[in-house]
């Protein structure tokens, strides 16, 4: 049976795997698919062993017996239909028991993340310490998570399988999901996605949760509140907080998306940005019409993902690219050559805009977005 | 094979002046035509369906493959799911009603003849105007399940839904007739002697199946039209911005949806019903039980279907209801698969191409099944539902199950529609490409879905640990590509080159096999009265029947003063020269099944702001649909 050898494995070769005792919510469910699999290979193996037995046994041979004329058997019919319904209650007893579990209210002392699907890329909120993000959730060990689940659009439905299972963000409706990372996970990072189909870019809606150490998550979460603005001598002059290092992210998480090979952007450009510079682009340059950035009082926009800190993330846009100046160059320039059906505008001069119907004239030029890249790599 | 080797006496079907022509195809109201019509319509969706998949897994083939644009793959997995269920499969099975039910039965046709002549040709159409715009790339691309929002005209402000809306809705019009016309028919129209449970278990099935139909359809038809008022007039039923909630389209979608999958899965499960025990030359094991567990499969099928919905935060008392709903529905199932396993046990078995099929069904469905009961769980469906494992699940039930029955059908009564047999050499490499092909591309998908990759995604990253899984995926696809053109130039050639067949190439037991090959206009010359459950056998192995009930015509049945005790039919006439009054063929349903999709269609060009053009096609095609049912009604049938 190949299926018996799907749970033997999982890790580092299947990095999004099912199989795992990362949470008390994925245990639960490990435990019931253990059985449902036990039964599911016992009945399996007896009907088709029944079936192959029967087809070779009475085949029609020269001087075989002939047909016996059965019409039915009354004991047989009942016993075979007795035994899969007591099959079923040993699967359906746990079943209720897991349900009643998994979904009672989140034990207390929860950290609470609002999430909110946007098409197509993720927003992570924590009301307890006042920060928004996007796209890259961080989540401390040994303490329960609750995601609360919302959408500003259609359905989505946010699942790390690695950490447990999923739930749908249904419009107008507030769903609860919560599972705690066991205390002995480390500091690791998961892959998210999106699993219910969202439109054009559901493909291209992923995010990463990262577990880490409670003090590590202090760190972040308290650096991730303050503002980060390039004229905040306070945010400057303050201590770097934690940040999930790049050298010890697997390469899973890492995105190996192509970029379009029409979009050209000259990358010695990227060399001479200047920072202060960008900020004046990224202001006149029509980027807060969507995007807010805490301490930048120009950028309030809620429309499109927070960029507080996008210097301190590792992915872009909805966690298709990897999060560096190559990427974030391209991205700026044209983001639906990057990404199908994006919502945001496309700036970069001379490329075509489908809402234009013609190519850009008033946007940013290559200089212009070398300078954007190098203003939000300064936001870290 | 000795074992078909065709009676000396059958001579091969010659075709005649007034059968032939196109004219005679389009006026025609006989069941027989009209279901091959369905047969040949069908078969070509089913082609259309499966290219749309080729192209879907040849984008899959690896990771970051660019083979295909995200809107254009969005398109092609949603007309292939679109196709399949409504445009092949449910029609494949509609072939076989048409076709066989009179004739298992002991009629001379359907009910409504003319109305089923209009169920097909809202098929034909309605089938075209769903699958024409993928030729412009504005095909729907919603998914087949149409999730609101995404599909309110603010989430999706092209035309491509709007096909999707009205084509569906065009679809259930001609469901729903037909549906109808079947439970009338069987009701009404059994030989005399012909009780309930003598019917052939295939009718049995059909009967079940048009009660689901009838029952199933109406809320999806509100659903739709719910949509089709958002779309074209401004409503706010799944308008979130008004305060919609979209489970409400969902919970309307998998009323119908689940009892759907039972309208797809139902008639091969009669069709396999009855090729088994022909080539076990045993009775069906378990008559009785197997009616019994197809009425409960259809019964309890409307009692589960948020099990498509765990995921969406129903509450725990909902899930497990539901959960368990969908654990019993197991049992009926798990009875017809033991039944079928003991109608071979002691028997004779043949190894022709279609009980290979139906032995394969039998093998295939059962792994469905099993995964089936592995998402009855709700727990364990949050790892596994939207994922590759459900892929595998419903394409292992519906392919495994659905297309190996109907596959099974084909080859077991082609010669009955044609009085030439399908090559048997040819059958057997179809059938193990296609039973090879099918596990190689369907079995992997169990494991991408548990490593975790998701549905319904253009692309996907490399080095997650799909790579392989995916690989081994779109080789099975092609190879299917091959099974299936190899069973298209069988299915083709044999329609001239095949072995002659003759009356019961099979030695089956039922009535369809007492009459010529292909059956003449009139199906029976003089009715049978049937006095057992296998009037055939009872006819030429009376040995075979003596363990089950012989009766002589239940008294209370109308009795019809022509019908003569079950016998083998060979010669042919015409009605003409018996007397026999046939209805008249007539272009009637086809002007008003126009005229009604002209009426929808007119909705599409309210999109593009012309008003007076939407209303005057929309009027228009109402008013001829009104003129023409008119004529219809008051022309007479016979």
């Amino acid at each position: 049976m190949a299926l018996l050898a799907l749970t033997a494995c999982g890790g580092a070769e299947y990095p999004n795997s099912t199989f795992n005792h990362t949470t008390d919510f994925n245990t639960a469910i490990d435990g019931l698919w253990n059985r449902l699999l036990f039964w599911g290979t016992i009945v399996f193996v007896v009907v088709e062993a029944g079936l192959i037995y029967t087809i070779f046994r009475f085949r029609k041979r020269p001087g075989g017996a002939p047909a016996k004329q059965i019409h039915g058997n009354v004991a047989l019919e009942i016993t075979w239909t007795v035994i899969p319904a007591v099959i079923l209650v040993l699967i359906a007893v746990p079943t209720v028991k897991t349900i009643f579990q998994t979904q009672a209210p989140a034990p207390a002392g929860a950290l609470t993340i609002e999430v909110t699907g946007h098409q197509w890329w993720w927003e992570f909120h924590y009301p307890e310490y006042g920060v928004t993000t996007a796209n890259e959730v961080y989540i401390p060990v040994g303490r329960t998570a609750n995601f609360v689940l919302r959408t500003k659009d259609v359905l989505h439905s946010f699942w790390v399988p690695q950490l447990g299972g999923k739930r749908d963000l249904i419009s107008n409706k507030t769903n609860l999901l919560w599972f705690t990372p066991n205390a002995d996970l480390g500091t690791n990072a998961w892959n998210g996605f999106c699993v219910e189909y969202c439109g054009a870019s559901h493909a291209n809606m992923k995010f990463r949760m990262f577990t880490v150490q409670p003090d590590e998550f202090a760190s972040w979460v308290a650096h991730q509140a303050r503002p980060a603005a390039l004229h905040d001598s306070t945010a400057r002059s303050a201590p770097a907080g934690y940040i999930f290092p790049a050298a010890d992210l697997p390469a899973h998480v890492l995105p190996q998306t192509p970029t379009p090979a029409r979009l050209q952007f000259d990358d010695a450009l990227l060399a001479q940005g200047d920072a202060k510079r960008g900020e004046t682009a990224f202001m006149m340059g029509g980027c807060i019409g969507c995007h807010a950035i805490q301490g930048n009082p120009m950028a309030v926009s809620p429309i499109g993902p927070n960029l507080t800190h996008f210097g301190s993330r590792h992915t872009l846009g909805g966690g298709l690219f990897p999060n560096d100046d190559h990427h974030l160059a391209r991205w700026i320039k044209n983001a639906k050559a990057m990404k199908p059906g994006a919502l945001m505008l496309v700036v970069g001069i001379g490329e075509y805009s489908p809402d234009l119907k013609g190519p850009v004239t008033a946007g940013l030029t290559d200089a212009q977005i070398a300078d954007v890249v190098a203003y939000l790599r300064a936001l870290k | 094979m000795a074992s078909i080797a065709a009676p000396t006496t059958a001579t091969a079907p010659t075709a005649t002046a007034e059968n032939t022509g196109i004219r005679s195809w389009i006026t025609t109201v006989d069941h027989k035509r009209i279901g091959t019509l369905y047969l040949w319509t069908a078969l070509f969706f089913f082609l259309v369906g499966g290219f749309e998949a080729v192209l879907i897994r040849t984008q899959l083939m690896q990771p970051n493959m660019g083979f295909v644009s995200a809107e254009t793959y969005n398109q092609l997995f949603t007309m292939h799911g679109t196709t399949m269920v409504f445009l092949a499969v449910m029609p494949l099975s509609a072939a076989f009603f048409n076709y066989l039910i009179p004739l298992q039965i002991g009629a001379r046709d359907v009910a409504f003849p003319r109305l089923n002549a209009f169920s097909y040709w809202v098929y034909l159409l309605g089938g075209i105007f769903i699958t024409l715009p993928i030729l412009f790339k504005l095909a729907p691309d919603g998914g087949w399940f149409g999730y609101a929002p995404l599909t309110t005209p603010r989430f999706s402000p092209g035309p491509n839904i709007d096909f999707w809306v009205l084509g569906l809705q065009i679809l259930g019009v001609s469901s729903l007739a037909a549906a109808f016309n079947f439970i009338t028919t069987i009701i009404n129209m059994r030989a005399p002697g012909m009780s309930l449970m003598r019917m052939p278990m295939f009718t049995w099935m059909s009967f079940v199946v048009q009660f689901l139909l009838i029952l199933a359809f109406p809320p999806i038809t509100v659903a739709l039209f719910f949509l089709l008022m958002d779309r074209f007039f401004g409503t706010n039923f799944y308008a979130i911005a008004a305060g919609a909630d979209p489970l409400l389209w969902q919970h309307l979608f998998w009323v119908f949806g689940h009892p759907e999958v039972y309208i797809l899965i139902l008639p091969a499960f009669g069709l396999v019903s009855e090729v088994l025990p022909t080539f076990s030359k045993k009775p069906l094991f378990g008559y009785n039980v197997m009616v019994y567990s197809g009425i409960m499969i259809g019964f309890l099928g409307f009692g589960v279907w948020a099990h498509h919905m765990f995921a969406v935060g129903m509450g725990a008392v909902a899930d497990s209801i539901f959960s368990l709903m969908t654990m019993l529905i197991a049992i009926p199932t798990g009875v017809k698969i033991f039944n079928w396993i003991a109608t071979m046990w002691a028997g004779e078995i043949r190894f022709t191409v279609p009980m290979k099929f139906a032995i394969a069904l039998i093998a295939m469905f059962t792994i469905g099944g099993i995964s089936g009961v592995m998402h009855s769980s709700p727990p364990a469906d949050l790892q596994q539902t939207d994922t590759y494992f459900i892929v595998a699940h419903f394409h292992y039930v519906l392919f495994g199950g659905s297309i190996m029955g109907i596959f099974a059908g084909i080859y077991f009564y082609y010669p009955k529609m044609t009085g030439r047999h399908m090559s048997e050499s040819l059958g057997n490499w179809h059938f193990w490409l296609n039973f090879i092909g099918m596990n190689l591309t369907f079995f992997p998908m169990h494991f991408s879905g548990l490593y975790g990759m998701s549905r319904r995604i253009y692309t996907y990253d490399a080095g997650q640990g799909f790579d392989l899984f995916n690989k081994l995926a779109t080789y099975g696809t092609y190879l299917l590509v091959v099974a299936t053109l190899i069973f298209v130039w069988n299915f083709l050639r044999s329609r001239t080159r095949g072995a002659v067949a003759g009356n019961d190439p099979w030695g089956a037991a039922t009535l369809e096999w007492s009459i010529p090959s292909p059956p003449p206009e009139y199906n029976f010359a003089q009715l049978p009265e049937v006095t057992s459950r296998y009037p055939l056998w009872d006819l030429k192995d009376p040995k075979m029947t003596e363990g089950i009930d012989h009766s002589h015509a239940d008294p209370m049945q109308i009795t019809d003063s022509h019908a003569v005790p079950v016998h083998e039919e060979t010669e042919r006439h015409t009605a003409k020269e018996l007397g026999i009054p046939m209805p008249l063929p007539t272009a009637k349903p086809l002007f008003v099944a126009t005229a009604m999709v002209v009426m929808f269609s007119g909705l599409l060009f309210l999109h593009n702001g012309m008003f007076a053009v939407a209303m005057t096609v929309t009027i228009g095609g109402a008013a001829s649909m009104a003129i023409g049912l008119y004529l219809w009604l008051t022309s007479p049938l016979e």
